[in-house]
């Protein structure tokens, strides 16, 4: 079984896919307002936005996504990798985040929108939150797993302190941080898609709801295969550049 | 025993502390109620949702028993469909080329943005937030069982074949209870999708359910009710995580613990 074999059938599969679903929508439901076929959705898609208007959806997206995945990000590898080499640290923290992990992010909406308003900042926060906690989970578990011997042996040679944390403890916890930051973008993704849809006047998932109020449920069909593609590509990219990062350790 | 007697005392001194500094912040004004209600007021509203029920009477027992059941009617849709189709793709190497691409993309769809789609196939009722949550646990589970089946160790396969194990023999007493620890774990994760998912399904169009409950509160600006709302839910996602371990354990006691851990 080649690489080329195996894609082809991969492409003949989501070909078949699409070709059966144009079919089916054209030919047996025939009703573009309870299912619109794949390309009757791009038409409704170019009938009601322009080129502008789509990246501008699809711009402020990516930007929350940006702004709050790497608060979420930082804030977790942070405080997991600081939980996990102290102590002390871990016994404070670790109560805090058990008791509030099992809270679904979407949960945190309407407190988010108290403290933070209607803007964009209290999407950050929701998002930042689906970020967080698998990151700060898999940092922390990362540090507590570190193999004993290998601090023993650095301490061996002179390598304390921050060295020890820096060159040998960090380096060793990184899978599962890498780990981590992919299930945390997942969620923080899926986090932002609902937090759109919810309270929000422009993105992607607003652009979603949108359909309901323009009573064209093609450019919802197109907002659903869009936030499936730009989903794949960003966690792509993001795997790449963890792979980049931290070549053959990250697992990836 | 000193561990463990440390591990309970640790987390109950620091969370004490945090809620005496809120209850405090607040008596003294620091902290506005309307963004913070204090833990005090927290407890009356817990004892008047149990009591009385918000909106329109509606008690905590009644939203909290609509989120389970549809919960689970969604869930085990979900798993009775992905099991069998899961199996097949994962035991045929051409399907599972084939469909390959196909799964990974219907997985990152975001769930809830097939809302607007839901009310028009199913109307405003209970099948759409059922059909979502289907949709979310779906595709987690078909993916964890496909990996399941693929996953088995080589090893065993060929060594039940030297044994001239017939294929179908092969797959259900060899593939099938090596591939089990893997699915438990994926049906774990799916279950924590749906739970995801509905919070988010109750948000719109309802007013039954946790997820409404919170979403209310918030149009009257009774921060407090959609606290409590929050902890019930975290209290419920706590205990059908534990509950569900627990019968993992039970169930399959021959699993690595590796396998558990994957996600």
């Amino acid at each position: 079984m080649t690489r080329l074999h195996r894609h082809g059938l991969g492409a003949l599969g989501a070909l078949a896919f699409l070709a059966l679903w144009e079919i089916s929508a054209r030919f047996v439901w025939r009703d573009a307002q309870v299912l619109p076929s794949p390309t009757q959705a791009i038409a409704a898609a170019a009938h009601y936005l322009t080129a502008g208007e789509l990246a501008a959806h699809i711009g402020i997206s990516l930007s929350r996504i940006v702004g709050g995945f790497t608060l979420g990000a930082a804030a977790g590898i942070a405080l997991g990798v600081a939980s996990g080499w102290y102590a002390w640290l871990g016994r404070i923290v670790r109560p805090i985040v058990d008791l509030l992990r099992p809270i679904p992010p979407l949960a945190w909406i309407p407190i988010a929108i108290v403290w933070f308003g209607l803007g964009e900042p209290s999407k950050w926060f929701v998002i930042f939150l689906g970020a967080f906690f698998p990151i700060f989970t898999n940092a922390y578990r990362g540090m507590a797993s570190i193999p004993p011997v290998l601090l023993r042996a650095a301490r061996t040679m002179d390598v304390d302190g921050a060295r020890l944390l820096f060159k040998v403890a960090i380096p060793a916890a990184m899978p599962d941080v890498a780990t981590g930051l992919r299930v945390g973008f997942g969620l923080s993704f899926g986090t932002l898609v609902a937090a759109e849809l919810i309270a929000a006047d422009r993105g992607m998932g607003y652009l979603v709801m949108q359909s309901r109020q323009l009573g064209e449920l093609g450019v919802a069909v197109f907002g659903v295969l869009l936030i499936g593609v730009v989903s794949l590509a960003s966690d792509a990219a993001l795997g790449a550049g963890l792979r980049r990062l931290m070549g053959r350790r990250s697992g990836h | 025993m000193m561990r463990r007697w440390r591990d309970v005392l640790y987390p109950v001194v620091v969370i004490g502390v945090i809620l005496a500094a809120w209850q405090a912040g607040s008596e003294l004004g620091w902290l506005r109620r309307v963004q913070f209600p204090p833990p005090s007021q927290l407890v009356q509203t817990l004892y008047q949702l149990v009591q009385e029920g918000y909106p329109e009477g509606i008690r905590l027992w009644a939203h909290l028993g609509i989120t389970v059941e549809r919960i689970l009617l969604g869930y085990f849709a979900a798993i009775a469909i992905a099991i069998p189709l899961g199996l097949a793709i994962g035991w045929f190497r051409t399907l599972d080329h084939l469909t390959e691409p196909v799964i990974a993309f219907c997985r990152s769809v975001a769930t809830l943005s097939l809302l607007p789609l839901a009310i028009v196939w199913f109307g405003t009722g209970e099948a759409s937030k059922i059909f979502l949550i289907g949709y979310g646990c779906f595709w987690v589970m078909l993916s964890n069982v496909i990996a399941a089946v693929k996953l088995v160790d080589p090893v065993l396969i060929r060594a039940a074949r030297t044994m001239d194990t017939d294929r179908l023999r092969l797959f259900t007493r060899v593939a099938l209870p090596a591939a089990l620890p893997r699915m438990f774990a994926g049906a774990r994760v799916a279950l924590g999708v749906g739970f995801m998912v509905i919070v988010g399904a109750e948000m719109i169009g309802t007013i039954h359910g946790l997820g409404a409950l919170i979403m209310e509160a918030r149009t009257f600006y009774r921060t407090d009710i959609t606290m409590v709302g929050m902890f019930v839910i975290g209290a419920l996602g706590f205990a059908i995580a534990v509950g569900l371990r627990r019968l993992e354990m039970r169930l399959l006691p021959w699993q690595d613990r590796e396998a558990g851990r994957s996600q």
